[in-house]
C-alpha cells in the first residue's frame, strides 16, 4: 500500500518551542504518512524529546500547530490512540510488572487479562508478573515500559530511545514486533542517537538543534551524503566540515 | 587520615548548601521566623481579665461576702459580670455561652458556718473545655477569694475552706491530655497526611509517572479525585485509628516476666466519635490537596520535608491548640481564621468536649469552612497539574 495518498498521521506545520532563548524546536515541517516506521535521529540535546512532547500534547508549541491523526495537539480524546513510551521509564516501582500494566491499560478503559498477558508476552516478562519493578534490572523495565505504552493498541506510537538497555536478541524481537504493528496500519516514531537502528526505519529524520537536516531513507540518506556511513551521512547534513570526506 | 580528603568531604557539602538556597533558608531564616512567631504569640497575648459573675445563695449574710469577694477580685485586676446570672441555672447558661470564664457560688449559711469556726466550702464552675486556660482563671479567683475571707474573718478562719470545682463539660478532674487528645488528633492527621501526599505526588513528578499519566486520556479532575480517594481511604485509617486509640482502654493483664499495661489513652468523649471522625477526615483531605499543590515546589523529598516548619508548624502555633484565638495578636488573629487547622480544633473540642452535636451552630460553621478549605486546595492542586508544561 502507497502512503502518499493518505493523510498523513504526523504533521507539523512552523513548529517552534522555544525555551527562553534556546530553540528547543525551530520551525519544523514535517507531514508523515500512515503505516511506516520514522527513525528521528539526532544527538542528546538536539530537540527529539520535545518534539515528540509537542505531538503528544504534553507541551504547548511557542508558535506553528503539530498534528496527530489530523487533530491539532494537545488533544485529550485522541490520547487514546496514541502510544508513548518516555525516555525516563514512567513506571512506579513500588508495584509489580502486573500492577503497573493494569494500572495503565485502565487508563485506557483497556485492563483486561488477556490483553495484560498478551502485552507481557510481547516483552518476555510473563514470568515476572508479580516482581516490583524496583527489582527488574534497567533492561526489563525498559520493556515493562514499551509494554505499557503498547497495552491500548495506539494508532501512533511515539518511543523515546526504546531500546537501551536491551540486549539485542530482544531487541531484534521488538522491532520485528514494531514491524508489525505498521502492518496492522500503526505509524511509529522512534528517537534514537543509535545509528545501528536507524537501518531498520523506513524513513529516517535527521534533527540537530532543533530543526531536520535531512529526510528519507537510510540508504538515499548515505547515497546523496556520498558516504556509505550513516554516522557520516549526519555529519555532511550537519554541515560539519571534512566530516563525509571516506566516501 | 589525610587533611586534604577530609577537607574535600567538607568542601563538598559547603558546596552543596551554597547551592541550595532553599535549605540554606530552611538552615537560617526559619527557625529564627518560627522563634519569633513562638515569642510574638507567647508575649503578646491578648489575656482578657477573667470574667467571674458570683452567685450569692447566702441570704443570711446579706451579701457581704459576695461584696468583699468582689471587691478583691475587682482589685487583682478580674472581671465581675453581674448580666441576670442569679443562680446555678444561669451561670452555667453563661459559662456555655462563653458570656462568663467562671462562676464563684456561695452557698446558703456559709459566712455563718465560716464564723463559727466550721469548714465551708464555696463551689467555683468553670467551662472544662480548656484546661489550661481555665487553669489561669481559678487561680486568680482563688487568690480573691483567700484575701476577701481575711477580710471578713480578721487573722483567717479557724476551719478550713474548701473550694468545690465544677465544670460545665466535662469533668473537673479531666487532665490536660483529655482536653488536648481531641485536638492532637486533628493537627496529627493533618502533618501525616500532608507528608505522605507530598512526597507520593513529588515522586510522580519528578519518576516521570506524571509525564506519561497526562499521556493517556485521562482528565485533571480524575487524577486530583482519584488521589483523593486513594489517600483519603489512608487518611480515614489513619484518623480511624487516632481516635480509637484516644478514646479507648485496654488492660492487657501481666504475661510471665511482661507486666500489666493499658493500651489507649481512655480519653472521654462527649458527643459522638462519628462527628469527630467527620471534621478529621475533612481536615485531612484538605491536607492530602495541599500536599499534591506544594508538591510542585519541590524538587526532593528533603524539600517536602523543609515545608513542615511552613505550613505545619505556625497552624500548630496559631490554630488555638494551647491559646485560644482570641489571645492572639491582633494581626495574628485573621491570620488564625484562615488556617484550616482552627476550624477543626475547634470543631473537635466542640463535639468530643463540649458534646455539640450536627445541631449546633458552632460545629455547622466548623464542617462547613473546612468543606470550603478542602474544595479550595482540591482546586489548587488540580491547577499545577497541566498536561501542557511551560
Amino acid at each position: 500500500m502507497s502512503g502518499q495518498t493518505l493523510p498523513p498521521a504526523i504533521e507539523t506545520v512552523a513548529l517552534r518551542k522555544t525555551f527562553g532563548p534556546i530553540h528547543a524546536v525551530g520551525g519544523v515541517d514535517i507531514a508523515l504518512a500512515p503505516g511506516r516506521i520514522y527513525g528521528l535521529i539526532g544527538p542528546n540535546g538536539s530537540g527529539k524529546t520535545t518534539l515528540i512532547r509537542l505531538l503528544v500534547g504534553l507541551a504547548r508549541a511557542t508558535s506553528g500547530e503539530a498534528r496527530v491523526l489530523g487533530t491539532r495537539m494537545p488533544s485529550r480524546p485522541l490520547l487514546s490512540r496514541v502510544g508513548y513510551m518516555t525516555q525516563s521509564d514512567g513506571i512506579y516501582p513500588e508495584l509489580s510488572v502486573w500492577e503497573n500494566l493494569r494500572f495503565f491499560a485502565g487508563l485506557y478503559g483497556r485492563a483486561d487479562r488477556a490483553r495484560l498477558l498478551a502485552a507481557l508476552a510481547l516483552v518476555e516478562l510473563d514470568d515476572r508478573r508479580g516482581t516490583p519493578a524496583l527489582e527488574l534490572s534497567g533492561g526489563m523495565r525498559r520493556r515493562l515500559s514499551l509494554a505499557c505504552a503498547l497495552v491500548h493498541e495506539p494508532t501512533v506510537v511515539f518511543l523515546d530511545e526504546p531500546t537501551v538497555g536491551i540486549d539485542p536478541a530482544l531487541r531484534v524481537q521488538f522491532w520485528a514486533h514494531f514491524r508489525r504493528l505498521t502492518g496492522g496500519g500503526a505509524t511509529l516514531l522512534v528517537a534514537s542517537h543509535v545509528m545501528d537502528e536507524a537501518d531498520r526505519c523506513d524513513e529516517l529524520l535527521f534533527i540537530r538543534d532543533g530543526r531536520v537536516l535531512a529526510r528519507g531513507s537510510a540508504d538515499e540518506l548515505r547515497r546523496r551524503a556520498g558516504t556509505d556511513r550513516l554516522e557520516d551521512a549526519f555529519l555532511h547534513f550537519a554541515g560539519v566540515t571534512g566530516a563525509a570526506a571516506a566516501s | 587520615m589525610s587533611a586534604r580528603r577530609l577537607w574535600s568531604i567538607t568542601r563538598r557539602i559547603i558546596d552543596g548548601f551554597r547551592r541550595d538556597h532553599r535549605t540554606l533558608a530552611l538552615i537560617f531564616i526559619v527557625p529564627v521566623a518560627v522563634t519569633a512567631l513562638l515569642g510574638w504569640v507567647l508575649r503578646d497575648q491578648q489575656i482578657a481579665p477573667t470574667r467571674v459573675a458570683i452567685v450569692d445563695l447566702d441570704v443570711a449574710a446579706g451579701g457581704r461576702l459576695a461584696s468583699a469577694i468582689s471587691d478583691a477580685a475587682m482589685g487583682a485586676g478580674l472581671t465581675v459580670v453581674d448580666d441576670g446570672i442569679v443562680d446555678q441555672v444561669t451561670a452555667r447558661a453563661a459559662l456555655a455561652d462563653d458570656r462568663i470564664d467562671a462562676a464563684l457560688v456561695v452557698p446558703s449559711g456559709f459566712v455563718a458556718d465560716l464564723l463559727a469556726g466550721g469548714s465551708p466550702r464555696l463551689r467555683l464552675i468553670t467551662q472544662g473545655a480548656n484546661a489550661i486556660a481555665e487553669g489561669g482563671h481559678v487561680a486568680g479567683l482563688q487568690r480573691a477569694v483567700s484575701r476577701a475571707i481575711l477580710s471578713l474573718a480578721p487573722g483567717g478562719p479557724r476551719g478550713e475552706i474548701g473550694i468545690e470545682r465544677e465544670t460545665v463539660f466535662g469533668t473537673p478532674d479531666a487532665d490536660v491530655l483529655d482536653v488536648m487528645a481531641p485536638v492532637f488528633i486533628g493537627y496529627f492527621a493533618y502533618f501525616f497526611v500532608f507528608v505522605l501526599t507530598g512526597i507520593s505526588f513529588l515522586r510522580e513528578r519528578v519518576g516521570g509517572t506524571l509525564e506519561r499519566l497526562l499521556a493517556t486520556p485521562v482528565t485533571k479532575p480524575e487524577i486530583v479525585l482519584g488521589y483523593s480517594l486513594g489517600f483519603g481511604i489512608f487518611a480515614t485509617f489513619e484518623v480511624v485509628i487516632l481516635i480509637v486509640f484516644s478514646l479507648m482502654r485496654l488492660e492487657v493483664p501481666a504475661i510471665g516476666p511482661l507486666p500489666a499495661f493499658v493500651v489507649g489513652l481512655d480519653v472521654p468523649t462527649a458527643g459522638s466519635p462519628l462527628l469527630a471522625f467527620l471534621i478529621a477526615l475533612l481536615l485531612a483531605l484538605g491536607a492530602v490537596n495541599l500536599g499534591i499543590f506544594l508538591s510542585t515546589f519541590a524538587r526532593t523529598e528533603l524539600q517536602i520535608l523543609q515545608f513542615i516548619p511552613i505550613v505545619i508548624v505556625p497552624q500548630g502555633l496559631l490554630a488555638g491548640i494551647f491559646w485560644p484565638v482570641e489571645t492572639l495578636p491582633d494581626v495574628l488573629q485573621p491570620i488564625a481564621r484562615l488556617l484550616p487547622l482552627t476550624y477543626a480544633v475547634d470543631g473537635l473540642r466542640d463535639v468530643m468536649i463540649r458534646g455539640y452535636d450536627l445541631g449546633a451552630g458552632s460545629v455547622q460553621l466548623d464542617i462547613a469552612v473546612l468543606a470550603t478549605i478542602a474544595a479550595f486546595f482540591v482546586a489548587l492542586a488540580a491547577g499545577t497539574i497541566r498536561r501542557e508544561v511551560a
